[in-house]
């Protein structure tokens, strides 16, 4: 400021400092009495996260889950192809595909997916590096189905700004094709590439755990058309199902488990080299 | 969406880019705003008198590129005819939920702001315009209210000095919250920081007083007219400073990955060394930052030593080397977090479209509207300074003060 | 308060906007929005409401109840009927028509169009064509010509794993086309 004070900035000066002051202290108040609000007691904290944590309430309807045994998977492509003849998959696009894993003598892993295994696997493929060794010969692989792991703490339904993104009373996670605005946000927030914008749509899409079948009694295309019985799908709130059987006698793994959005697509066999 | 060539293992539905040209443009819009906002605040507000001959500019500039800040939104989304759902069913946990009421109320205290700086002008010009066509459009902007007495002018100064101040936070908001909509996705290593909102506050700061100071010099070299030297001094000094903190901040997140060095950073290091070689180090870093922090820093350290006519040439060569850094700090986040997949081993090669929707043309196309609006802008209202400034340019010539008959004077009022 | 008439005006306008505005939501937003969560009630039930594309083995077996026990009671009954013939849904609605007296056959031939013809050879390579990371437990070849060569057949461009091997029974009649 140049120049001697005039009355004006005295005005100015003392309206600023009042709004400064009252913002000050208002917000000041106002964080001291949210946080007191939300403040709670240590075993009550406990409790409720404990609660947070259990995924199923025995005998409070169903919810349902996915086991993947990448053990069984012998990479033949029927669940691809049963999924896209199911739900309409676009070409270029995927709910469910199958990753090759192929790990080389000097270390270096390997991985595939022509066209999302739809058409199988024919070769392994070509080591990137240039091989030490000449003909250098796979020792290990595997085959590791992947599809929308239906999280719990979904990052998904997080960030859509409208509401279209949501999950049923079973946990199933869906898309709302007249809300979405496709903004293609859940495709960028989904750690595991399962969503894409489909392009006759207009509108996120993604594996919808075939809720138009396994509402009617019956499995989703991919567990259904699968030969290996690499895929198990059922209600995980009733003891007696098959998959709790599977979930009760294995070590099961989720993918990315350190990001936190406690997937209900459980893994068999699953190596440290998948990501 | 098209197949993008891959190198490596990528995700199957990664094999396209979903975020492309009108999302890496729309925060460049939005930045611009901000930048030129402060500048108008930084004299309103703070008092920095020497900025005053910009400031009625910036203010109008900011909000011409706001009034198109949604087109590259609307552009990109599947289904444009829904986007107000944002706005009807917010999701209260989606920072892209928040874009429909920051934008407006952003744009509500900018447009009050301007109305009530040029209310003045625009009742002058209602009352005197040259251009009788253009009555009912002042008459509308003043809202039919023709009062500028001392006492109306005085309420008008109070307002705009509070919206000024509450504008300055919303104009964060407006930023911030980009750079959170990106910032807070856990899923993409590249974007997840806390340093994102800061990040693109800052150098929206940076590329909107780079705009104005190339407008002005440029605007001003067209027309003739006199270039304030203080002026300029003052928009270099504010974007060096600005420069020198975001561009700390942007290596700072870069050495911070390096040094964690995470799980993801052997496929970030490859991006950033190979991929995006040319728009990080070559634009973003050489040409953006370190040219134009010489170039600026020469004339903030040797002031008055240094000749009007080359201070001049720095602050609009640097001014484009800014545009060009903060264009291209937009385009590594956006496309380069979409560069490389999920899986964390491979890459996609991404070739600008020219055409469609979401090609090169449609992006310069949008970024243009903003300079005709503020055409038609200083066609109706003057852009620099107010009117009775320069009457000549748009009132009719006022008819001579009546003086009164002599020998009658003690019958006239 | 005087001389902020301006302001009476403009906060008009404001008050018009706000109230257009939830005027406009109110009519837009579908009732049932928000009820259970934050998204629309009846999307759950749109979704479900699909029909499902694939009919499963059961449901073939009610017609072709012959081919479904050669194929449940031999090797090859873990791949189901629609994962080399597709989907079965359009097949039955279309049987289910009546075939009219002027289009007796035409009902037949339209309904064999509903369902994939099986190539004989694409399929079978899905599963049993060798690669590394298959278990040695599933039976495999490396490629058509030499397994046709090591069996003294004659391979041409027109030779199918089908003029072999019964795909239902996986019973090999060498040289004979298997399937009618």
């Amino acid at each position: 400021m140049t120049g001697p004070l005039t009355p004006d900035d005295v005005s100015r000066r003392a309206f600023l400092e009042t709004v400064a002051k009252t913002g000050g202290t208002s917000f000041l108040f106002g964080s001291l009495f949210v946080n007191t609000a939300l403040l709670r007691l240590p075993q009550d904290e406990a409790k409720a996260s404990a609660k947070a944590r259990r995924e199923t309430e025995i005998g409070k309807g169903v919810i349902y889950g996915f086991v993947v045994d990448t053990t069984k998977c012998i990479g033949c492509g029927s669940c691809v192809r049963a999924c896209r003849a199911e739900n309409g998959v676009p070409d270029g696009y995927n709910r469910t595909w199958v990753e090759q894993y192929t790990f080389y003598p000097d270390g270096e892993v390997v991985v595939n997916s022509p066209n999302g295994g739809e058409n199988g696997f024919a070769e392994p493929p070509a080591p990137r590096n240039e091989p030490t060794v000449v003909d250098q010969a796979p020792v290990r692989g595997f085959f590791v189905p992947k599809l929308c792991n239906h999280c719990i703490d979904t990052p998904c339904i997080q960030v859509c700004p409208v509401g279209a993104s949501y999950k049923t009373d079973e946990g199933v996670v869906l898309v709302d094709h007249e809300r979405c605005v496709g903004c293609a946000y859940c495709v960028q927030a989904c750690p595991f590439g399962s969503r894409y914008l489909d392009p006759v749509k207009l509108t996120a899409d993604k594996c919808t755990w075939c809720y138009h079948r396994v509402t009617k009694g019956l499995l989703p295309a991919c567990v259904a058309s699968c030969p290996a019985e690499a895929r198990i799908f059922g209600n995980v709130s009733d003891p007696s199902s098959t998959i709790s059987h599977i979930l009760a006698t294995n070590r099961v793994q989720v993918l990315k488990s350190y990001l936190g959005t406690r997937p209900r697509t459980r893994y068999i066999g699953l190596d440290s080299e998948v990501i | 969406m098209h197949h993008f060539i891959t190198e490596g293992y990528v995700l199957p539905n990664q094999q396209h880019i979903y975020w492309t040209t009108m999302i890496v443009l729309y925060p460049y819009i939005t930045g611009i705003v901000a930048g030129a906002f402060i500048i108008s605040s930084l004299h309103h507000v703070f008092d920095k008198d020497e900025l005053k001959p910009v400031s009625r500019f910036a203010m109008v500039m900011a909000f011409a590129f706001l009034l198109f800040a949604t087109l590259p939104l609307l552009n990109h989304l599947g289904h444009p005819e829904r986007a107000l759902n944002i706005m009807f069913t917010p999701n209260a946990t989606s920072a892209m939920a928040g874009f429909g009421f920051i934008y407006s109320t952003y744009l509500f205290i900018l447009a009050v702001e301007i109305w009530l700086v040029y209310r003045t002008d625009i009742v002058h010009l209602y009352e005197h315009t040259k251009y009788p066509a253009l009555k009912p459009v002042y008459w509308a902007l003043a809202l039919g209210v023709l009062d500028i007495s001392e006492e109306a002018k005085k309420l008008d100064h109070k307002v705009m000095i509070f919206l000024a101040s509450i504008g300055i936070p919303a104009a964060c908001g407006l930023h911030g919250y980009v750079g959170f909509i990106f910032g807070a996705i856990k899923a993409n290593p590249w974007w997840a920081s806390p340093l994102m909102p800061v990040i693109f506050l800052l150098s929206a700061i940076v590329s909107g007083v780079a705009m104005v100071l190339i407008c002005y010099l440029i605007i001003q070299w067209i027309n003739g007219r006199e270039i304030d030297g203080a002026c300029v001094h003052a928009l270099i000094e504010t974007a060096w400073y600005f420069l020198i903190i975001d561009v700390t901040l942007e290596l700072l997140e870069l050495i911070n990955h390096a040094y964690m060095a995470n799980e993801d950073w052997a496929i970030l290091k490859e991006l950033v060394a190979t991929k995006l070689f040319i728009s990080f180090f070559v634009i973003q870093i050489l040409l953006g930052s370190v040219l134009p922090f010489l170039a600026m820093g020469t004339v903030v350290v040797f002031k008055q030593r240094v000749p009007a006519a080359v201070r001049n040439v720095i602050g609009v060569v640097s001014g484009v080397l800014l545009l060009a850094q903060v264009g291209a700090m937009r385009w590594n986040v956006v496309m380069g977090g979409q560069m490389f997949s999920k899986s964390l081993r491979g890459f996609l090669n991404f070739q600008v479209d020219i055409n469609g929707r979401e090609g090169l043309i449609a992006g310069i196309v949008i970024f243009a509207m903003p300079f005709a609006v503020i055409f038609v802008f200083s066609r109706l209202l003057p852009l620099w300074g107010a009117v009775d400034t320069f009457p000549k340019a748009w009132m009719k010539k006022q008819p001579p003060e009546r003086q009164p008959l002599r020998g009658w004077s003690k019958f006239s009022s | 308060m005087r001389h902020a008439g301006h302001f009476a005006r403009l906060f008009a306008l404001v008050a018009i906007t706000v109230v257009g505005f939830f005027f406009v939501r109110s009519k837009v937003v579908p009732k049932d929005f928000g009820v259970k969560g934050h998204f629309r009630l009846s999307a759950i039930a749109d979704e479900a409401a699909r029909e499902p594309r694939h009919i499963g083995s059961s449901t073939c077996a009610d017609c072709h109840d012959e081919i479904a026990t050669a194929w449940r009671t031999g090797k090859h009954h873990t791949p189901q009927c629609e994962n080399c013939h597709g989907p079965g849904l359009m097949h039955t609605k279309v049987i289910g028509e009546e075939p009219t007296k002027a289009y007796p056959d035409k009902m037949l031939a339209v309904s064999a169009l509903a369902i994939k013809r099986p190539t004989g050879l694409t399929e079978c390579k899905w599963c049993h064509l060798k690669t590394f990371e298959r278990p040695s437990t599933l039976k495999s070849i490396t490629n058509v010509e030499a397994h046709v060569v090591q069996h003294q057949g004659t391979f041409t461009a027109a030779t199918k794993c089908i003029d072999c091997h019964n795909p239902h029974t996986t019973v090999v009649t060498p040289a004979k086309k298997v399937i009618q």
